[in-house]
């Protein structure tokens, strides 16, 4: 028996719908160039969160404690997954990886930044293992320090594994088995310990890590920024104890240059520079969320494809999750002779729904290009423009996640108390009901968060489109028609997936 | 003959681990249920698609033992008009591994009431693979799916990537060690190799 979520109601959607209309007549209206918001605040200088950031960031110990608590988890979690029950929503391995982590992380982005990765174990126990310290630098370590070949400093290998991510977790089903979960977390864990072993600095992290990096391109949209707090010190500085660390602190793992940072992208939240730098002249700042993708970060042409390509998966993530979506697979493998899970039918739409959403996002590039008659490249345009597709990825993310974070979470408490799920039975019809019933927050509520997600996510990629389009090739208001209908058609295609019912994951 | 054969990888990792509940694409993935009217043990079910049926296969118990009588149940049915097979279904066993292709017939089952049920009872803990085998409209149709009896060796996991990161560790201190040795003698190397 499959049992589903109701869908955000029509009510709802309309009102969305008219906001956004609001908000395109604005935008057209508007013929200046969008200026974010520029003011930040030093968090350290506020009272209560200031101390304790102050307490995190300036001191290893407390990270590093941190850091043992979520390799201690991460350890239960493989345990629980290799020796404990399959039963899915019985065992902490899965439980914990995809309804509470998985779902949780994206959500902290917004707060939190890439803090995941300050305390990622995947990191810690490949930094462990391979530069043989438990948060102090020394000067010998088990890594041959090889250069990373050139050909390899993109993010295509993030990307790919991505997409390879995607069709584990939704194709094979890793979300729903506790057992392959493990393997999955084992395997993240060889892959950080094997490219640390071989590179020097931490290409994974940089350039590998799908998780990484789907946090790091959400966060330009995070509320919080590791800045320095007079850019005219780090200007002058000579020593740049953040970029080269310090006797006692490793250098930036991601080699980042604070005086010159202007994204979150690769930023991992390791407090390295907090602590090396001699002017303790860095700290934690609070932002407008659109600053960074309107007008700071910076195009390029692996982090555009990474950006569409996650705006594709994400839609795919939704549409799997309806009803219908079973139907459709399993007329399509009829139909191509597919059979047992229909893996290839599945690969195959996977691959259709990724195009589909480059094609059509190729497609308003070229019709802006025409319109606004601009000696600007192709490809100068796709790149500049693909930030428009990271505010609707991730709004759509969220909004998506938000339903599993408060809808499928009851029942944790008898997986804390038996997290190997020894014994346990499958979930009754009345534990199912309960389950579908009991929810974390009101329902309105839910609706409420989902709606203002979804206009927040089609307002900042408004500002996106016009601030690049000024940037880029110097046009504004009508000419960006055709970049705002893209906004309009994705947003559409969200809108129209959240009012559907989605299939529970129990 | 066309012969309309699963592909066994695709079923045995889906299902060799086996996960549960209801996921979003249910074909292949096996699912646990509670018997609600008795108190008997739990069963699991796993539903794919080959050719023109859909075949549903359950396991009673869901996670049989080593002497404790077990049952399979398949249930076909025609993708286009929902028509039960009515025919004969043959059941074969074999160890779960790649070297040991030796099938063993469990047993020939008619239909009953649309189902096909065909008992088991293995001495020995292990991984196995059940095949169900039947002829349609001229076609054979062979469905492989997996059996767990007993505990799963979990050790497998573990040990790879304990095995892994020790070879690697060796491997990267042997090559350290060579080229401290090889900077010792050269001036020139030392010089180009800055990581030491
Ligand atoms: S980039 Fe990946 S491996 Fe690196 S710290 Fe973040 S999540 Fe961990
Ligand atoms: S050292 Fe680099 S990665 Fe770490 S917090 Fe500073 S800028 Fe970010």
């Amino acid at each position: 028996m499959i049992m589903t979520h109701p869908g955000l109601p029509y009510e709802w959607a309309i009102i969305i719908c008219l906001l956004m209309i609001i908000l395109i007549v604005l935008a057209l209206r508007t013929s200046s160039i969008y200026e974010p918001r520029q003011y930040s605040i030093n968090l350290v200088e506020l009272p209560v969160i200031g101390p304790l950031i102050k307490f995190l960031t300036f001191n290893s110990w407390p990270l590093f404690i941190l850091k043992l608590i979520v390799v201690l988890l991460f350890l239960f979690v493989i345990t629980a997954g290799l020796f404990g029950s399959p039963i899915a929503e019985r065992n902490l391995a899965t439980v914990l990886t995809w309804n509470l982590w998985w779902t949780g992380v994206i959500v902290s982005v917004f707060f939190l930044g890439s803090a995941w990765c300050a305390i990622c174990p995947w990191d810690t126990i490949a930094g462990w293992l391979i530069r043989r310290r438990l948060w102090y630098r020394t000067s010998s370590n088990n890594s041959l320090n090889l250069k990373l070949p050139k050909r390899l400093r993109n993010i295509y290998p993030a990307l790919f594994l991505l997409v390879g991510l995607t069709w584990l977790e939704l194709g094979f089903g890793f979300t729903i088995n506790p057992y392959m979960t493990a393997f999955l977390g084992l395997l993240i864990m060889l892959l950080a310990i094997f490219s640390l072993a071989i590179y020097e600095n931490k290409p994974f992290c940089r350039f590998f890590c799908p998780i990484g990096r789907t946090i790091g391109f959400y966060s330009q949209l995070a509320v919080v920024e590791l800045r320095p707090i007079d850019t005219d010190i780090c200007a002058n500085c000579t020593t740049l104890e953040c970029y080269y660390g310090t006797e006692t602190i490793e250098p930036c793992p991601t080699r980042l240059v604070m005086g010159r940072l202007k994204q979150n992208t690769y930023c991992t939240s390791c407090g390295n520079c907090v602590q090396s730098c001699s002017k303790k002249n860095i700290a934690w700042r609070m932002r407008p969320p659109t600053r960074e993708i309107a007008q700071d970060a910076r195009s390029h042409w692996d982090e555009a494809w990474f950006m569409l390509i996650l705006l594709g998966i994400t839609s795919f993530h939704g549409v799997t999750m309806m009803p219908f979506f079973e139907k459709v697979l399993s007329k399509l493998g009829y139909m191509i002779n597919d059979s047992g899970s229909l893996l290839l039918t599945f690969s195959i739409l996977l691959f259709i729904s990724l195009l589909i959403s480059l094609l059509v996002y190729i497609f308003f590039i070229w019709l802006t290009k025409i319109l606004s008659i601009s000696p600007i490249s192709f490809k100068k345009l796709f790149s500049g423009f693909a930030f428009t597709a990271l505010p609707l990825a991730f709004v759509y993310h969220l909004a998506h996640n938000l339903n599993h974070l408060v809808r499928e979470n009851d029942g944790i408490g008898q997986i804390i108390l038996n997290p190997l799920g020894i014994e346990a039975e499958p979930l009754s019809m009345m534990e199912k009901h309960a389950r579908h019933t009991e929810i974390l927050l009101n329902q309105d509520l839910i609706f409420l968060l989902q709606s203002s997600l979804i206009v927040f996510g089609f307002w900042v990629s408004l500002k996106i489109i016009q601030n690049r389009g000024i940037s880029l090739i110097k046009i504004n208001g009508r000419y960006l028609l055709p970049m705002i209908m893209f906004s309009v058609l994705i947003t559409g295609i969200h809108l129209w997936l959240l009012t559907q019912p989605m299939i529970m994951r129990m | 003959m066309n012969i309309k054969k699963m592909n066994l990888i695709r079923i045995f990792f889906l299902t060799l681990f086996c996960s549960s509940a209801q996921g979003h694409h249910v074909l292949g993935r096996p699912s646990y249920s509670l018997n609600e009217d008795s108190t008997t043990p739990p069963s699991m079910q796993v539903e794919v698609q080959v050719g023109e049926y859909y075949i549903t296969y359950m396991v009673f118990p869901a996670f049989p033992s080593p002497n404790q009588p077990g049952r399979v149940n398949l249930y076909a049915s025609r993708i286009d008009n929902g028509e039960p097979f009515q025919g004969q279904v043959i059941f074969k066993v074999r160890d779960n591994n790649w070297l040991n292709k030796r099938e063993e017939v469990l047993g020939i089952q008619a239909v009953d009431d649309n189902v096909f049920r065909q008992g088991f009872e293995f001495q020995e803990a292990g991984n196995y693979i059940i095949r169900a085998e039947f002829e349609s409209d001229s076609e054979s149709y062979q469905i492989d799916f997996p059996l767990r009896i007993g505990d799963a060796s979990v050790f497998g996991p573990i040990g790879v990537t304990v095995s892994l990161i020790a070879l690697l560790l060796i491997t990267v201190n042997l090559l350290q060690r060579k080229k401290l040795i090889n900077a010792k003698i050269s001036p020139k190397y030392r010089y180009k190799d800055k990581s030491l």
